[in-house]
């Protein structure tokens, strides 16, 4: 409990701590006693059995169950480090007499233990293909979701921000898109034994991860059946450690900068412009008479009012220990990040404990408690389909409007808001009155807890079984004030006061599971065996209500005025999905070089007809560990080399909801609540309801199936300090289910449907490299490389292609942008779809001459029968004189050709360094930013809106034929100059430095003033610096909506910014 | 101790492992508790007729009704203009990616689609005797004439469309011919004509449901799409419309909302207001219990104004004729509605104008100090408020429902005004043509004199004549019959749900000859300064005069409908 007393807020704590080491100034003896700790870095764990050498002497020693050692050593003496599974470590002594050293483990080390499904098997005996991530790489840097964790570091998963916003959602890949459904490719997660079936991921802290195992291929993944086609996540969370307590204190503050702005028009030159294009509009537009004068409009600066800086503060304390019967780890993390954009934050507040008793040599127990609350609100939404881009495109002037201020907001309680009669601009809102006005709560809460019991039958046979629960609920309103300022200033002609409103929805998802399994290793001689075999069952029940309405007195202002808000609508409902399956698996090796492995597990699914409920996964694989030849053996430069192979299947159901199968029918609502379906008959007229048919009756639906292949091979060379991992892997994808747009002639819009194949296939590459120097320093370096060929194979649904399915990017159009993707066989999936630019027609000859060819042909005009000189010229792909929808043409993928990460790593005494760079190479986008600021129309409405200073400058005019911007007007809608096309496609290469770390230890006499066992100082800043040739703002772009479709397409969504931190980890003694 | 606790753990694990496979059956059966099957739902009679309601329900959408068949019916014509984000419409511009396409097309298969599963469903009921046989004649009569109905429009709007007429479809079939379509709608209406009541069997509760005379009027118009116009005639000359349908006495109640369900209409979409009649109503839920007739008022009015005439249209009606002031209005007209007189007194009623005419003189005063009860005036005609172009011409056809204000005083937007979708009139102007056509000129003269002597009140002059040209030139009569007739369609028809369809059906070409005619159209897609009359002051106020293309009377089949399935092909110059 002493020790307690050290646990001062981080900042008073290094302040102490720099205090010590101002006064410090030691006068050090010659030869003595040294004493010391080893650790394991990751997770402060002892490290008994170290060997603790002195270099070029036959002096050492042992640490002992605590890690703890002592040793007389000779003057200038420098010490060995050594551990199996760690990575050697020498330290000189000087003039130290104690030693606080942590020693950090070899990632890829043939010792290191691999969690896999329902087991636990060391590197070495691996025969699939599995990835690992440990803690210590993770704390290398300040990370809010393991996702971030992952990025880069782990070969064959890509990881995309999908957008900056607080809490936002990351998309990740394990080997390629295998499909088309919205998050049809989420990798199932495993945390502590329980797979994930609701609540995210960034439930889970990551300070509490001990390890994060993915598995890829099929061997690895099959023993998840149905729920493993997209790979397989295993999260271990931190255990207590045996023979003591420690106390660890982590935390950072986050600094981040306001993000990158769109250069668009001032006032000035918005109105000027507006003037400009009604004079030449034929009287098409009218500009607003309160622009007459553009000199003497006040700008609104709409970038600079909503961005501002951010700030996130994470804070985690851990205590974890036990004696040799019980351990335990318990954690409180909170972290808060206000978001760069004006509203926005994210907090959550974690907590975790595991709980380790084992009475007896034969029986023990494992408890996983996590609790998890989220607090949210990104005004103008996440998952990459905000409409951020929205604020660059409101006019940069509000003058006419309110008559008490034309700026975003006075300080008095006045919002500016624009002219509500001039068309032009009457629809648009000033963002920040809505932010500030309105009354939201998002709110989550998570809990997972899982125990199982263990008991050793006999000498390597086991059994266990686990139960568990998981609840994720959410609690969400949404009040919108009444708003008459227009009314009151403009009268009727303003339109009608804005009533309030009010919304508020809740949902729970209740999952259950219970499993039990028998498993049994055993040697005998040079034969190896251990196999594991089970029962499961998990059942999910997810309820939501939600209703609207308006306050019953519509003058409120406020929620907290009125208790009786009125529902106008509401919904409700429940659904109920249970899996139960079993499993084996059989891993024999024969003199640790012939490996093979036998998986097989059969999944019962409640989202499937009878006669369809169950499906069989079996897998293989073997391994050779030629290393343990003994024409090998002798090889002093090769120290390690396997040869892996492995096939198998694995489904994927997670994708659709229970009840696809059958023909449904549901009873229209009330007359004035949607959806009626009902019709008014009679006099006097009554409502009559209505039923209708929700979906017609699809029997034969099932799982989608993947057949993988792996083949890989792992290498080490000197001294295991250089190890390469290389995998070819080809996942093919069938009868991947979706519920896909159907064709209208069915009366239905979607149908859920098996539709087709895909194929995924590539290589992945891990290059880790640990060097030892002399003198305390070491460094090393991981580098990971993925390779992805994708390519849809077939669409057995009838139809040759898929478009984008929806429209979630809100401010995409549907005029002309839609569909701006399209997945045909032979193609890849999303590919960016759209006219090909030829560039801007210059002359009225140059449309004529076309014109006249098409009229020749029938058609009214090449184009448009009002295309001029300074429209964009788009090819007749198919020749036959016109261009209509038949000329749309695939114009790139935003698939990348490849993925790479490299991470950097140096320790010189007390200093670490960490570099983190993550590239993406060959993949497109798809710059809608760059379409929506070439527009002065806001498309698909009436309305003029924004545009970049760049297209301004740089537009067709008579006087200036540029052959890349097409002219101004006010009427793109009609012209059709910007519509999806090549004009808009870009690569999206790019290498991003995504962190920057440097930290310092202080040595342990200090650390050991303030009874500490470690003390560590860092500064980290993230995304430095990028390196494309992008002309957006950022090029880390992923799917919008989860959607394999809509991916790579830049909607100028929350951008992402500068963070600069500075953080403190400390443990207690 | 330790050996009594292991055989206790190995016996725990036992009934553990065993106690999955146990309940694993029944452990997948899962109830679904939101929608039922079809065996749990069709229990009762009323439960059928409440899947027929649902086919009704697909054209209670005012983007079917309006942005589709409405706006395909008068703005091909260049007698109407759309103001806002459609003015594509204005000058043939619609392409295949045109957003308002697939509302049509969708809406429509939707429709089609549940009358094929209601057939379904209504022969297994008579089947099991849940459905008595009268009853279900009548709801398999409904399914046929919806069904025909909505192929009538496909057909008309774009030509040969696929035939949908199962339940169960891929809906990967291709399109059909234009005759096979129509061909399917006789057949359709064929069935309905034996199967439905007469409205004079109707159950009060009850109208607003398909009756025999109104398959009667589809199939008859089906057959002119044909070209057999004898058997056009047959349909025409059953007794059940020449018996039970008339003209109402003055051509000013057509439309008028205290004459819905009148004795003229043979088939109208039923509205009704539920609720607000303002944003937070009924266009909230779906747009589907209200309609939008105030988004076509002038927007110095209504705020919106989305839609207007041409002033050429003003200009035709004939002298004396009383459908012009009904039909469209101009600078310094008055309202005739007796519905919005007797409700507001005419314009001057309006909360906006009462609140501004002495603020806003120009627009909202007489001249004289007074609130304004004319369309604007000729000295400040209504070109809108928000500086887009308006002709200052605007529909008073659709200004008839006197609940509603505009996003004015009580913000009463959307009303329950029915639309008619075909009427009596249509059908003497039907049977004229096919007289016509058919060589009983004396025939077709005696119905085009029926119609006309309505719309005078009276006796209409012998010589059928428009006033003046477009640009304010003096005319012609008109003495061709079938150009008389199509003259007489136009006054007769516009604004309403037919216009367009009835001049393509003429024949190739008829529509872009007739319009042209009108309008002296040129190739320019641009908007004209209009040269005469009270709004001709030099500039521009949203008058197009664009020659109907070949091949662009009919609509380009949706881009989004092809992508699912490539079956389609598209159109002609598309």
């Amino acid at each position: 409990m002493t020790h307690l007393r050290n646990l001062f807020p981080p900042a008073f704590l290094l302040l102490f701590v720099l205090s010590l080491l101002c006064c410090t100034n030691a006068v050090f003896g010659q030869s003595r006693l040294i004493t010391g700790k080893v650790v394991a870095n990751e997770n402060d764990s002892t490290l008994p059995g170290t060997t603790v050498s002195v270099k070029g002497k036959k002096i050492n020693t042992v640490s002992g169950r605590d890690g703890a050692f002592s040793l007389s050593v000779p003057p200038n003496s420098v010490l060995v480090f050594s551990s199996i599974g760690y990575v050697s470590q020498e330290i000189p002594v000087n003039n130290n007499s104690t030693f606080s050293v942590r020693l950090v483990s070899n990632q890829l080390g043939l010792q290191q233990v691999v969690v896999i499904g329902y087991g636990t098997t060391k590197r070495k005996d691996l025969t699939g293909a599995v990835s690992s991530v440990s803690a210590d790489q993770i704390e290398k840097f300040p990370v809010t979701t393991l996702e971030q964790a992952m990025q880069g570091r782990a070969a064959g998963v890509q990881v995309t921000q999908n957008d900056a916003s607080p809490g936002g959602n990351i998309n990740v890949l394990i080997r390629g898109t295998g499909s088309l459904a919205n998050n049809g490719n989420v990798p199932l997660y495993v945390i502590d034994g329980y797979p994930l079936e609701t609540g995210g991921i960034n439930n889970i802290n990551p300070n509490d991860i001990a390890t994060l195992d993915i598995l890829k291929d099929a061997s690895a993944t099959a023993i998840y059946g149905i729920r493993a086609a997209n790979g397989v996540v295993i999260i271990t969370t931190k255990k207590g450690r045996k023979g003591g307590v420690q106390v660890t204190l982590d935390g950072y503050d986050a600094f981040q900068s306001r993000p990158k702005e769109y250069k668009i028009l001032n006032a000035f030159q918005f109105g000027t412009l507006a003037n400009q294009v009604a004079a030449a509009s034929n009287g098409n537009f009218q500009s607003f008479s309160a622009w007459a004068n553009p000199s003497a409009l006040h700008n609104v600066d709409w970038q600079n009012g909503l961005y501002r800086p951010g700030l996130s503060q994470n804070y985690n304390m851990a205590i974890r220990g036990g004696s040799d019967k019980v351990q335990e780890a318990t954690s409180i993390g909170y972290y808060n990040q206000k978001g760069i954009v004006q509203g926005a934050y994210f907090k959550r507040l974690t907590f975790s404990t595991n709980l380790d008793y084992q009475p007896a040599k034969w029986l023990r127990s494992s408890t996983s408690l996590k609790y998890s609350r989220q607090d949210q609100n990104v005004p103008f939404g996440s998952n990459g389909s905000n409409n951020l881009l929205a604020l660059s495109e409101l006019p940069p002037t509000m003058d006419s409007g309110n008559a008490a201020t034309t700026q975003i907001y006075d300080g008095h309680g006045n919002y500016g808001f624009f002219n509500p009669i001039y068309t032009y601009v009457a629809k648009y809102s000033n963002p920040l009155f809505s932010i500030n006005t309105n009354r939201y709560q998002n709110l989550n809460n998570f809990f997972l807890l899982s125990s199982s019991l263990e008991v050793t039958l006999y000498d390597g046979l086991r059994i266990k079984t686990n139960a568990g629960i998981t609840y994720s609920g959410y609690n969400g309103y949404y009040f919108s004030p009444e708003d008459d300022r227009l009314v009151n200033q403009y009268g009727a002609a303003a339109g009608a006061t804005q009533n309030a409103s009010y919304s508020q929805s809740i949902n729970s998802n209740f999952d259950w599971l219970w499993e039990n399994t028998l498993s049994y290793d055993h040697t005998f001689g040079k034969h190896t065996i251990n196999f594991v075999a089970g029962v499961t069952a998990q059942k999910n029940q997810y309820n939501s209500m939600a209703g609207s309405g308006i306050p019953p007195n519509n003058t409120i202002m406020d929620l907290a005025q009125s208790t009786a808000v009125v529902f106008t609508t509401g919904q409700n409902g429940q659904t109920i999905s249970s899996l139960a399956s079993e499993f084996g698996r059989l891993n024999y090796n024969y003199d640790e070089r012939y490996f093979i492995t036998g998986t097989l597990r059969r999944d019962g699914s409640s989202k499937f007809d009878e006669g369809h409920q169950y499906g069989v996964f079996p897998s293989g694989a073997v391994k050779w560990h030629a290393k343990n030849e003994s024409f090998l053996k002798n090889v002093y430069w090769l120290d390690d080399l396997s040869f892996r192979g492995s096939y198998g299947l694995v489904g994927n159901s997670q994708t659709i909801a229970p009840f696809q199968y059958l023909a449904l029918y549901a009873a229209g609502t009330g007359p004035n609540v949607a959806p009626s379906y009902g019709y008014t008959f009679g006099e006097p007229k009554t409502f009559a309801p209505g039923i209708y048919s929700t979906q017609p009756a699809n029997p034969d639906l099932k799982w989608e199936t993947d057949y993988q292949t792996d083949i890989g091979m792992d290498a080490a060379f000197l001294q295991g300090t250089l190890r390469l991992t290389g995998d070819w892997f080809n996942r093919r994808s069938k009868d991947f289910l979706l519920t896909i747009p159907a064709s209208p002639q069915t009366g239905y819009s979607f149908l859920t449907e098996n539709v087709g194949s895909m194929v995924n296939k590539g290589v992945e590459l891990a290059i880790a490299y640990n060097h030892t120097v002399s003198s305390g320093f070491t460094w090393g370096a991981n580098f990971t490389l993925t390779t992805v060929y994708n390519r849809l194979l077939s669409i057995t649904s009838g139809t040759t292609q898929l478009p984008n399915f929806g429209n979630p990017l809100t401010t995409i159009p549907g005029d002309g942008w839609n569909p701006f993707s399209i997945t045909k066989p032979g193609q890849p999936v999303g590919e960016f779809y759209g006219y090909k630019s030829l560039g801007i027609f210059q002359s009225q000859s140059q449309i004529d001459a076309l014109n006249a060819t098409a009229v020749a042909k029938g058609f009214a005009a090449y184009q448009k029968t009002i295309t001029q000189p300074g429209d964009r010229y788009f090819a007749d792909v198919n020749g036959d004189g016109t261009v209509n929808a038949t000329d749309e043409i695939a114009l790139g993928s935003p698939l990348p050709k490849f993925f790479t990460g490299l991470n950097l790593d140096a320790t010189y005494g007390a200093w670490d360094f960490n570099a983190y760079f993550y590239g993406s190479y060959g993949n497109k986008i798809f710059n809608f930013a760059e379409s929506s600021l070439e527009s002065f129309q806001n498309r698909n409405f009436v309305g003029v809106e924004n545009i970049s200073v760049n297209y301004l400058n740089n537009a067709w005019t008579p006087e200036n034929h540029s052959n890349t911007f097409a002219r101004v007007t006010s009427n793109d809608d009609a012209i059709g100059s910007n519509v999806a096309s090549s004009a808009y496609v870009e690569d999206g290469s790019y290498l991003k430095l995504k962190n920057l770390t440097v930290g310092y230890t202080f040595p342990g006499r200090l650390a050991d003033r303030a009874s500490l066992a470690r003390l560590r100082i860092y500064v980290s800043t993230q995304n430095l610096f990028t390196i494309t040739k992008y002309k957006g703002l950022d090029p880390e772009i992923g799917y919008q909506g989860g959607n394999a479709t809509q991916n790579g397409v830049d909607n100028g969504t929350y951008p992402s910014s500068r963070f600069y931190t500075v953080g403190l980890n400390v443990a207690f003694k | 101790m330790k050996r009594y606790i292991k055989i206790i753990g190995i016996l725990l694990f036992v009934a553990a492992l065993s106690a999955p496979f146990a309940c694993k059956k029944s452990f997948l059966q899962q109830t679904d508790t939101f929608a039922a099957t079809e065996a749990a739902t069709f229990t009762k009679p009323q439960q059928v007729v409440a899947l027929v309601n649902a086919i009704y329900n697909t054209y209670q959408s005012s983007d079917l009704m309006k942005k589709s068949i409405w706006y395909y019916a008068n703005f091909l014509t260049h007698d109407w203009y759309n103001n806002g984000n459609d003015i594509v419409w204005n000058y043939y511009g619609i392409g295949a990616d045109f957003y308002a396409l697939p509302v049509f097309w969708d809406n429509a298969y939707i429709g089609i689609a549940r009358a094929n599963a209601a057939l379904e469903v209504i022969a297994q009921t008579r089947a099991n005797g849940i459905l008595p046989d009268a009853l279900a004649n009548r709801l398999e009569g409904e399914a046929y004439f919806l069904r025909g109905m909505t192929y009538y429009y496909l057909a008309g709007t774009w030509g040969g469309v696929p035939l949908e007429l199962k339940a169960e479809t891929n809906g990967l079939t291709p399109r059909s011919t234009q005759d096979s379509v129509f061909m399917q709608v006789v057949a359709d209406m064929h069935l309905a004509e034996q199967l439905l009541l007469s409205k004079t069997q109707l159950a009060a509760t009850d109208i607003g449901r398909a009756t025999t005379g109104a398959a009667y009027g589809f199939e008859g118009a089906a057959q002119m799409w044909l070209g057999k116009y004898d058997s056009a005639l047959i349909a025409f000359n059953n007794p059940e419309l020449t018996t039970n349908y008339h003209l109402l006495p003055n051509f000013v109640d057509v439309g008028e909302y205290a004459d819905q369900n009148s004795d003229e209409s043979l088939f109208e979409v039923q509205f009704n207001v539920y609720g607000s009649q303002s944003w937070d109503g009924g266009w909230n839920d779906g747009g589907e219990e209200a309609w939008i007739d105030d988004f076509g008022w002038p927007q110095e009015i209504s705020g919106f104004g989305y839609d207007y005439g041409n002033p050429g249209l003003w200009y035709s009606y004939q002298g004396g004729d009383l459908r012009r002031a009904c039909t469209i209005g101009g600078p310094g007209d008055t309202l005739t509605s007796p519905g919005i007189i007797a409700q507001w007194g005419g314009i001057k009623g309006y909360a906006v104008v009462q609140a501004n005419y002495q603020t806003t003189p120009n627009t909202y005063s007489d001249g004289h100090g007074n609130p304004i009860n004319s369309i604007g005036t000729a000295t400040y005609p209504w070109y809108g408020l928000d500086g887009t172009p308006r002709s200052g011409y605007y529909d008073t056809k659709k200004w008839r429902d006197p609940t509603l204000t505009g996003a004015n005083g009580t913000s009463a937007i959307f009303g329950g005004q029915n639309q008619i979708l075909l009427r009596y009139a249509e059908i003497l102007l039907d049977k004229a043509e096919c007289e016509v056509r058919t060589g009983d000129v004396t025939g077709a003269m005696a119905d085009l004199a029926t119609v006309r002597n309505r719309a005078w009140g009276g006796t209409a002059p012998a010589v059928m004549q428009d006033s003046l040209t477009w640009n304010g030139q003096p005319t012609q009569p008109i003495t061709d019959p079938l150009q008389m007739v199509l003259s007489e369609y136009r006054h007769e028809l516009t604004a309403e749900y037919s216009l367009m369809y009835d001049l393509r059906r003429a024949g190739p070409g008829v529509a872009s000859t007739f319009i042209q005619g009108e309008y002296g159209t040129t190739s320019s897609t641009n908007q004209i300064v209009y040269p005469y009359g009270p709004t001709a002051d030099g500039k521009t106020h949203g008058v197009w005069m664009t020659t109907l293309p070949l091949n662009k009377d009919i609509l380009p089949i949706p881009v989004s409908a092809i992508a699912l399935n490539p079956n389609l092909i598209q159109n002609p110059s598309y």
